[in-house]
């Protein structure tokens, strides 16, 4: 009887959630309700969860609860420290959870709610969190080996390096884009400028208290920490009024990407304890607070998606980004459906931290579809303003003509009317000067998401703050990357330097900590200034490069994992990984070759480059704008170069990996699986939890 | 009404440990309850050494996603 019970219920959910996607995809009457979307969603998730993620467990994997994970194996209290699953569940997802998630399918929005919404959830479900999962699940039958050792070990040494080379391609474009998103949000914003710039301070106290008065208690700083930023979101109007603090808060683009650029040094060079891991506290708290009330307003206020289900962009017209909808909705969506980084904290801290092998599918499978869904809230956010507001901020001034009554005419003329007067007093309720060209995602996604909690607490009355406070989440986190990334990088940079010099790679070295330190944030640093100055927007250029290497370390993750289950003698499952990874191959060397080769000028490199160097051929750039027009066209050479580069790094690596199968599939070599050998748990028995909360 | 307290009481101390050991405040707690520091093969860490010991290397390798 409770069988039949379970099994009606499974059915209504699978009903609920067909329901839910029909209407989103076929309806065209009145603008859609937002509940849809999470209907759907939610609906999808408890299906993949409970079906597909079983399936990969018990078939593909074989998880085995006897076998003791290294945390208990090597429990030191330090790396190998036995978590509770719930509670490991929070720190991957804290791990995993960056801006991305929010500013892709922000920017994905552009085709309309219908591509990006489907590739969210299909491709989270399929490929995203199948890929966390096996990967995760690999770390632990190894000891919680990184990534690129598993590359070096089971596929092979050069397969290993390469995927080392890839992860600091990846940082250096992830940190710039996410440095160029910030700078966009804070340009000609005193108020949002003014807040950000205080959590430094503010970090720098909670350091000192952190390390000198009361070591390690993380909470209670945390919550002077946050009281003190929200202050400062509302001080922020204070300073904005003012005219004389308003002047010093109120930068360019350069100007803010030279301080962001600095700071990167800063918290690289500076011990971690003093503005790094403080930071890291706030930003941990501001997260899970923001996106909690995000999903309770969406609920709560269920408003209306105004975005048509298609636009008429998917030809690769867009504004926002050019590029048709294949590859390039699914390079910009990027992190909220598949991310090539996830694997690198799947194969990091977690693994050493699980305390069962069956945790795996809930830690892995379940933190990425979280994840998912929280693409989804960015997705119905961007969606819930009306499409010509989302166009007007989101399109850079070359492409819809500047600002006021030409974009006007351009914004409207595509079938999105707007007026000049909306904007004005949309830009005068939010506390900001201008909304116009604020390219980047996040000051539109903080549009949508003030929208939506003003609408839940405080009404247009509280619309100025809550938009500060989405800016400040936005940027406070996305500063956690940057400054995480840049002391990560510095130390592969120590570690890849170490080899031609020794004294280089040793981290506690002042010098050596200056250079790498240089050299990191000199290499994000340029190719945040070139979107900066990239009369294009840069984010037209540097969001699909950043797209394009995600993935392409997604598919590395996943031929890892492919080889893996091959020497596990999984054949009969491997389409569970193999799949995904042709499809990623597929979408990134097609977005690849676009990029580099397309004729149209906004889509490929070179012929923008060819474009420039055409008008000075013709002597149409002033003269006083040519050495600037010839830095353009370098750039654009440079990034043709870096996205070929790294197309063809996953091209090396496949070849490694289909000579590997090769061998195997053709018995020529015996597979030598690389784990970890069997020790049987002590806990399966007697182990009550209770010490880890383990219930 | 006395067994809902009591559910209730235990869900917040059951809510209250985890929020302590997601954001590392129980950290230190752990490490010394630990089977490495329990057999008494090195010196114990004091709780300063032991967090800035950690913070360095949590943040030496990839640990904030994109």
């Amino acid at each position: 009887m409770k069988r039949v019970y379970v099994i009606l219920v499974w059915l209504g959910i699978a009903l609920l959630g067909a329901g839910a996607f029909g209407k989103i995809a076929f309806d065209r009457g009145e603008p859609l309700n937002a509940t849809w979307f999470v209907v759907a969603a939610v609906c999808c998730y408890l299906l993949a969860y409970r079906l597909y993620s079983a399936f990969v467990a018990a078939k593909v994997l074989a998880l085995d609860d006897t076998r003791a994970t290294p945390s208990e194996r090597h429990d030191d209290g330090r790396d190998f420290v036995p978590t509770n699953k719930w509670v490991l569940f929070g720190h991957h997802f804290a791990a995993i959870a960056g801006p991305g998630p929010l500013v892709g399918p922000t920017l994905a929005a552009q085709f309309g709610y219908l591509p990006g919404t489907l590739w969210l959830i299909a491709g989270a479900a399929f490929a995203g969190c199948v890929q966390d999962f096996v990967i995760l699940f690999c770390s632990i039958r190894r000891d919680g080996k990184s990534l690129g050792q598993m590359a070096r070990e089971e596929v092979s040494e050069r397969g290993g390096f390469i995927s080392q080379i890839a992860v600091l391609a990846i940082m250096t474009i992830l940190l710039a884009v996410v440095g160029l998103v910030v700078v966009n949000a804070l340009k000609s914003s005193p108020w949002a400028t003014f807040t950000l710039a205080m959590t430094i301070p503010i970090a720098l106290l909670l350091g000192l208290y952190l390390r000198f008065v009361r070591p390690g208690r993380v909470l209670e700083a945390s919550v002077m920490g946050v009281a003190l930023v929200l202050f400062v979101v509302v001080a922020g109007q204070w300073v904005a009024d003012s005219p004389s603090w308003s002047r010093v808060f109120t930068l360019s683009g350069v100007a803010l990407a030279f301080a962001i650029i600095v700071y990167g040094f800063a918290a690289s060079a500076l011990p971690v304890w003093l503005l790094l891991a403080p930071r890291d506290y706030l930003s941990a708290f501001i997260k899970a607070g923001a996106i909690f009330t995000l999903a309770a307003g969406i609920l709560f206020v269920r408003p209306q998606v105004l975005m048509p289900p298609l636009t008429r962009f998917i030809d690769g017209t867009g504004p926002v980004f050019a590029g048709k909808i294949f590859p390039f909705c699914f390079i910009t969506i990027a992190c909220g459906a598949i991310s090539g980084f996830h694997s690198l904290i799947s194969s990091g801290t977690t693994p050493k931290m699980i305390l069962r092998e069956s945790h795996a599918r809930f830690i892995g499978y379940g933190a990425m579809l979280l994840e998912s869904f929280v693409g989804v809230m960015a997705m119905v956010a961007a969606c819930a303003m009306p499409p010509g507001i989302y166009f007007a901020i989101n399109s850079p001034p070359s492409i819809v003509g500047g600002a006021g009554d030409a974009a006007v005419a351009t914004i409207s003329g595509w079938g999105y009317p707007l007026q000049a007067q909306t904007m004005t007093e949309l830009a005068h309720k939010v506390g900001e000067l201008t909304l116009w060209n604020r390219a980047g995602g996040a000051p539109s996604l903080a549009v949508g998401m003030a929208q939506i909690f003003s609408n839940t607490i405080g009404g247009e009355r509280l619309l100025s703050i809550w938009y500060h406070f989405a800016i400040m989440f936005e940027a406070l986190f996305i500063l956690t990357v940057l400054d995480a990334g840049t002391r990560v990088g510095r130390f592969m940079v120590q570690d890849l330097g170490g080899r031609v010099w020794k004294p280089f790679g040793r981290t506690g070295w002042m010098p050596g900590i200056l250079l790498s330190s240089a050299i990191i944030v000199a290499l994000w640093g340029y190719f945040l200034y070139q979107g900066v100055v990239d009369p294009l927007g840069g984010i037209n250029s540097l969001w699909p490069l950043f797209g394009i290497s995600n993935q392409l370390l997604a598919a590395v993750a996943l031929v890892v994992a492919t080889t893996i289950l091959m020497k596990m003698g999984r054949l009969r499952w491997i389409w569970v990984t193999l799949l995904p990874m042709a499809w990623l191959v597929v979408i990134t060397m097609t977005a690849s070759y676009q990029k580099i080769f397309d004729a149209n000028p906004r889509v490929g490199f070179l012929a923008y480059a060819n474009v420039l160097a055409g008008q000075i051929a013709a002597g149409k750039i002033p003269a006083e704008k040519i050495a600037e027009t010839h830095r353009l066209i370098f750039n654009q050479r440079l990034d043709a170069a870096v996205t070929g580069a790294l197309a063809a790094m996953i091209l090396v690596l496949i070849v490694e990996a289909l000579a590997q199968w090769y061998s195997i599939l053709s018995r020529r070599k015996e597979p030598v699986l690389h784990e970890s050998p069997y020790v049987a748990t002590r806990w399966a028995a007697n182990f009550s939890g209770a010490a880890h909360g383990d219930d | 009404m006395r067994k809902t307290a009591k559910t209730t009481w235990r869900f917040l101390r059951r809510f209250w440990r985890g929020l302590r050991e997601w954001s590392g405040d129980a950290a230190y707690e752990s490490y010394l309850r630990s089977k490495g520091t329990q057999s008494g093969s090195g010196r114990t860490l004091t709780p300063a050494e032991f967090y800035v010991e950690q913070l360095n290397r949590r943040y030496s390798r990839p640990n904030r996603c994109c």
